[in-house]
């Protein structure tokens, strides 16, 4: 957990990161004349190096797409009002733009890019989507220089066969994921969303760890069936979803994004603009005429406003939600474009997604991908049990007990489960200081991202002296005291990190 | 819905009966009248949870009645019904009726409570009565609205997680005794596998099945969504027509009074389709059958006149007449043996059903039991049992429901066989069926979670001493020969090793004690169920059976009795002289018009609507 950058020691040669390398390496020369076996590990010694994978999966029309173009700021992935995504699709960041296809037989092959109205176009070239294994997609993009992010098709679609290729991706029967981290998207919380959130967690080496997961409730602004203040109602339906102990347990935090209001607020044009400007000056009854349905808007002949047509792009675009926010809000005074688009994304929750998003996953991305590679090598080792790969399964083990930070993960889940109690005000120091909620010391303590050295050490030393005290009170059960202990260590450990 | 012509058609047609001294044919007619008295017509509102079917209620009715909210869902089915003054009535079953009580003597009794029209809400959202604690069967509410008006009860069921749930299994058995089943789903998506799948078994258990597309107003690509659904219903063979409406629109527009709106709220068909097809259709079965069943009393009463009549007409074809109603009485008193093919057919289709059901209950219960036991192998059953219960029950509501839906459609399939067999000797019309499953199982208690043992510190420390204390004696007294003391290093040390095992045997064994707990539980329970469904659903086809025996042994009486007045009537005929015999035939001609015109009028009442 070295990442925090302002507060990383040049005196800290052998991180997890290292360990794991290391051991990834000697693992290759055990099973020197296994093929399949350096070949695997290789690809996981490469996987260090790349941006973290995260995966965004959902039931169908969850809106992972859009929020996938909204992260990203730009619309490469389609979008449709069927079910679009039916092949497992990667974005990443290149030099230059290419798609390609990785059918399941045969040789990779270059598609033609087409784009229409700003959106990218896949077309399979005509291959049927069960031939294909996945598609690759490369683009310039600064958000895709830290994180790959991986479309997948819907769960519980009505194409079992695209649904099945999700599951394979996500959460396959035989090896580890291929994805570092999850954003799972959802509506409501249905049983199928439960059940495909159980099985994501794995068994084995990092034991079940709601830690790479993320929940989100996407189409927030359809939750209040379009009213103005449907986010606010999807905000408490996430705060509800995140206080309850079963989905505690199965992910790190729920957050509600509305996706299409943070995708075209990022992607909005001038054209748009005027044409909700132009809505905004109309009479206000007339407007609210015009905005009942989605029909009315985009076909009703009305005069004074935009042509039917313009608002047919619009209402496509912005939604009848988005539609409505933008008028009210440059009635309210939001007077040029930026703003409005600033406002709109701001109001859309995608910040609190992406601020998530770096707490959760940027800054635990060595432990992450070591954590991805410690289950490559335990397959490796249980696939071909060999007596010379004695030492690294040992070596395997004492990294996984001993490393602090897999410790610390154990403990998050085991809190969050409930397995382990603390009472009701320590509980939530108990998870600050072990990274719950980012992993920055200054995060860890409760405090600005701004605050000097001196008075973080002198919050760290307060909590180890609270922790400690804890940890020894004779009335701790054994479990608590345990746990206790593991706070301490950590807080420690920032202490280090602060000298 | 009471149809006031047939009511009055079948109180003419009883008059008739009177007159002409047949109360066997009362019979009938008296139970036709009665179903007639019925008006309701029932209506389930059902899918997944959130998709807008409370605000599709209350849309339809024009009135908030459902409490709608972007988080909370709805708890209790409420049944909206029409009555002159709105009314709220809540209606809770008590559980453990007695059981073991004749078939028909165990109807539940209701306990029904009026309340104040605004706390609807404390009572049937999840916000008020979290997972129904308060124990309600259902809400009732009444409403001075046309559209009910008709005998048009909308029944809003609690949204269920997945249509698989348990929820979704009570749903399933509900099916049989409703009219119609809408299933609602909104815009935002089309259909996933769940709701296909319910549609395509809510087929199989209930005439009417309408697909209502919500919140229209809030997608522009609905069109698109509403055209790839009926691409999936017709992929999945499901004959049901889809209406796109928006609530807020027909909410809005009914405040403002804006004809307008209104109409683009898409509601009039999806009315349209209530009132003619659902209403209509339940209005055209009671027109049909009391037609049918009038024209049989008709037909059954001109028997014996026109036969007197051929008779009279034709003297000297009276005997050969004579003869052949003869032999078609003996036909019909056939029917009425025992040994008439139709019984023989009702009474082994019924035992083998009996035995299928069984089996194939048994059979899915069995792979639940297996899957449980696995699962209670791999795990400790303290750390599991709240999900684990969770997953158990919801399996078992899931075999159960299955199984009753087999159930429900082989009883139907028997029931035509039993009348094509019984048609072979007389003509007959195919009585309806009811197969009541909103009792299935009802009385099974929820699986019981096995009391383990307290381990505490108190407990190891005793096993571990009484351990410990035996290995120190054996080794003491051991090394007490080569001349140690009986507390020396060695037999501590073996005294600690003795202990330390002892404890952890004796944590494994209460781990295998609590998963052979745990089984034997789920084996009770799976055991209890076995016995409580198999019994309803026994129960259940006893009854069927019973209905199709009445219903044709009544139909044979009938037939047997009309051909006897038949024959008696052609004798008499004969013996008649000739002076008396043209005065007979004009008398004779005018009884038969006037059945003739009852005959008409019921003819009538199908063809009038």
């Amino acid at each position: 957990m070295s990442e925090h950058s302002t507060l990383r020691t040049p005196a800290q040669p052998v991180g997890l990161g290292a360990e794991v390398r290391t051991l990834l390496r000697r693992t290759i020369d055990v099973y020197a004349d296994s093929p399949q076996a350096v070949g695997w590990l290789r690809h996981h010694l490469a996987r260090f190096e790349e941006p973290l994978r995260v995966a965004i999966a959902g039931k169908v029309k969850a809106g992972k797409s859009t929020l996938l173009n909204a992260l990203v700021g730009e619309e490469i992935a389609p979008t449709d009002a069927g079910e679009c995504t039916r092949v497992v699709t990667w974005y990443q960041d290149a030099p230059a733009p290419r798609v390609q296809l990785f059918p399941r037989a045969g040789a990779p092959r270059q598609l033609t890019i087409a784009r229409s109205q700003g959106a990218l176009q896949l077309d399979l070239g005509g291959l049927p989507a069960e031939q294909v294994d996945r598609l690759v997609v490369d683009w310039p993009s600064q958000y895709l220089r830290t994180t790959s992010l991986v479309d997948t098709p819907g769960i519980a679609s009505l194409s079992a066969d695209a649904a099945a290729r999700a599951g394979a991706f996500l959460a396959p029967e035989d090896s580890p994921s291929q994805a570092d981290a999850v954003v799972y998207l959802m509506r409501h919380l249905h049983s199928t969303d439960v059940r495909f959130l159980e099985s994501f967690l794995d068994r084995g080496v990092a034991r079940a760890t709601p830690v790479n997961t993320i929940a989100v409730l996407s189409r927030a602004d359809e939750i209040g069936v379009g009213r103005l203040d449907a986010l606010t109602s999807a905000r408490r339906i996430a705060r509800r979803y995140r206080a309850d102990p079963k989905i505690r347990g199965l992910c790190q935090t729920v957050v509600a994004v509305a996706g299409l209001l943070a995708q075209t607020g990022r992607t909005m044009r001038q054209d748009e603009y005027a044409a909700m400007a132009a809505l905004a000056g109309m009479p206000r009854a007339e407007l609210d005429a015009l905005l009942l349905s989605a029909d009315r808007f985009a076909n009703r002949e009305v005069e004074g406003a935009p042509a039917p047509e313009v608002r047919r792009r619009l209402v496509e675009r912005f939604g009848l939600f988005g539609v409505r926010l933008g008028t009210t809000l440059i009635r309210q005074g939001v007077t040029d474009p930026s703003a409005l688009a600033a406002e709109l994304v701001r109001r859309s929750g995608l910040e609190e997604l992406r601020s998530v998003l770096a707490t959760q996953f940027a800054e635990r991305r060595e432990l992450l991908k070591a954590r991805s590679a410690l289950l490559a090598v335990e397959l490796v080792l249980q696939r071909e049990p060999r007596p010379t790969a004695q030492p690294i399964a040992a070596e395997m083990e004492r990294i996984l007990a001993g490393a602090h930070e897999f410790v610390e993960l154990r403990m998050l889940s085991a809190l969050r489960a409930g397995t382990v109690t603390f009472p009701a005000d320590a509980l939530p120091d108990a998870e600050r200081l072990l990274g719950g909620d980012g992993s920055g010391v200054a995060a860890r303590l409760g405090l600005d991202a701004a605050t000097g050295p001196d008075e973080l050490r002198a919050a760290a030393l307060d909590a180890v002296v609270r922790w400690q005290r804890r940890a020894e009170s004779p009335l701790a059960s054994r479990t608590t005291a345990d746990a206790a202990r593991v706070v301490v260590r950590s807080c420690e450990g920032m202490l280090a990190r602060l000298r | 819905m009471a149809v006031p012509a047939a009511v009055q058609l079948v109180d003419l047609a009883l008059k008739a009966t009177t007159a002409y001294e047949r109360p066997d044919l009362a019979v009938r007619l008296q139970a036709t009248r009665a179903r007639l008295a019925d008006p309701n017509v029932r209506v389930l509102i059902v899918g997944e949870f959130k998709q807008g079917k409370s605000q599709l209620v209350n849309a339809l009715v024009n009135a908030p009645v459902c409490p709608v909210d972007d988080d909370i869902s709805t708890a209790v089915p409420t049944e909206v019904r029409f009555a002159e003054t709105t009314t709220v009535t809540l209606v809770r079953v008590p559980p453990g009726v007695a059981d073991g009580a004749p078939l028909d003597s165990r109807e539940p009794v209701e306990e029904r409570t009026v309340v104040e029209t605004s706390r609807l809400a404390d009572f049937v959202s999840e916000a008020g009565n979290p997972e129904n604690r308060a124990g309600l069967h259902h809400a009732e509410v009444t409403l001075p609205r046309k559209l009910l008006q008709s005998g048009l009860v909308l029944v809003d069921t609690p949204g269920v997680g997945g249509l698989g749930s348990a929820h979704g299994a009570a749903t399933m058995a509900a099916l049989p005794t409703a009219d119609a089943v809408v299933l609602v789903s909104d815009a935002a998506q089309e259909y996933t596998a769940p709701e296909i799948d319910f549609l395509r078994s809510a087929m199989g258990l209930c005439p009417n099945v309408g697909c209502v597309v919500t919140k229209t107003d809030l997608y522009p690509h609905w069109r698109q969504i509403v055209e790839l659904d009926k691409g999936h219903l017709r992929r999945a063979g499901v004959e049901a027509e889809i209406y796109p409406v928006s609530s807020a629109l027909r909410l809005a527009g009914a405040e403002t009074g804006d004809a307008e709106l209104m109409s683009e709220s898409g509601f009039a068909p999806l009315v349209g389709f209530l009132l003619r097809k659902v209403v209509a259709r339940a209005d055209d079965l009671d027109r049909r059958s009391t037609s049918q069943d009038v024209r049989a009393v008709a037909e059954q009463l001109s028997a014996q006149f026109t036969a007197e009549l051929a008779a009279l007409e034709d003297p000297g074809r009276a005997e050969a007449l004579v003869e052949e109603l003869t032999r078609a009485k003996a036909r019909a008193d056939d029917l009425r043996q025992r040994s008439a093919r139709w019984q023989i057919t009702l009474n082994d289709g019924v035992a083998d059903l009996i035995s299928d059901i069984e089996y194939d209950l048994r059979d899915r219960l069995r792979a639940v039991t297996r899957e449980a036991e696995q699962l209670l192998d791999d795990a400790d059953p303290a750390d599991i049992w709240d999900q684990f219960a969770q997953w158990f029950h919801q399996q078992v509501s899931q075999a159960t429901s299955a199984n009753y839906v087999w159930t429900a459609q082989r009883a139907r399939w028997l029931a035509e066989q039993v009348s094509e067999h019984f048609a072979e000797g007389a003509d007959a019309a195919l009585p309806e069926i009811h197969i009541d499953g909103s009792r299935l199982g009802g009385s099974v208690q929820a699986l019981e979670q096995p009391e383990g043992e307290k381990f505490g510190i108190g407990q190891k420390l005793f096993v571990g001493m009484r351990g410990g204390y035996g290995g120190l004696l054996m080794i003491g007294l051991a090394t007490s020969f080569a001349g140690l003391a009986l507390l020396n290093p060695f037999s501590i040390a073996a005294g600690l090793l003795f202990g330390g095992k002892t404890v952890r045997d004796e944590r494994k064994r209460q781990r295998e004690r609590r998963r052979a707990e745990a089984k034997t539980a789920v084996r009770r329970h799976i055991d209890e169920v076995t016995f409580q469904v198999g019994k309803d659903s026994r129960d259940t086809l006893r009854r069927a059976q019973r209905q199709l025996r009445d219903h044709f042994t009544v139909l044979a009486d009938e037939l047997s009795v009309s051909l006897a007045t038949s024959v008696a009537a052609a004798q008499g005929a004969v013996t008649s002289d000739v002076s008396g015999r043209q005065k007979r035939i004009e008398d004779l001609k005018a009884e038969i018009s006037r059945v003739e015109s009852l005959a008409t009028r019921a003819r009538a009442l199908v063809d009038e609507k």
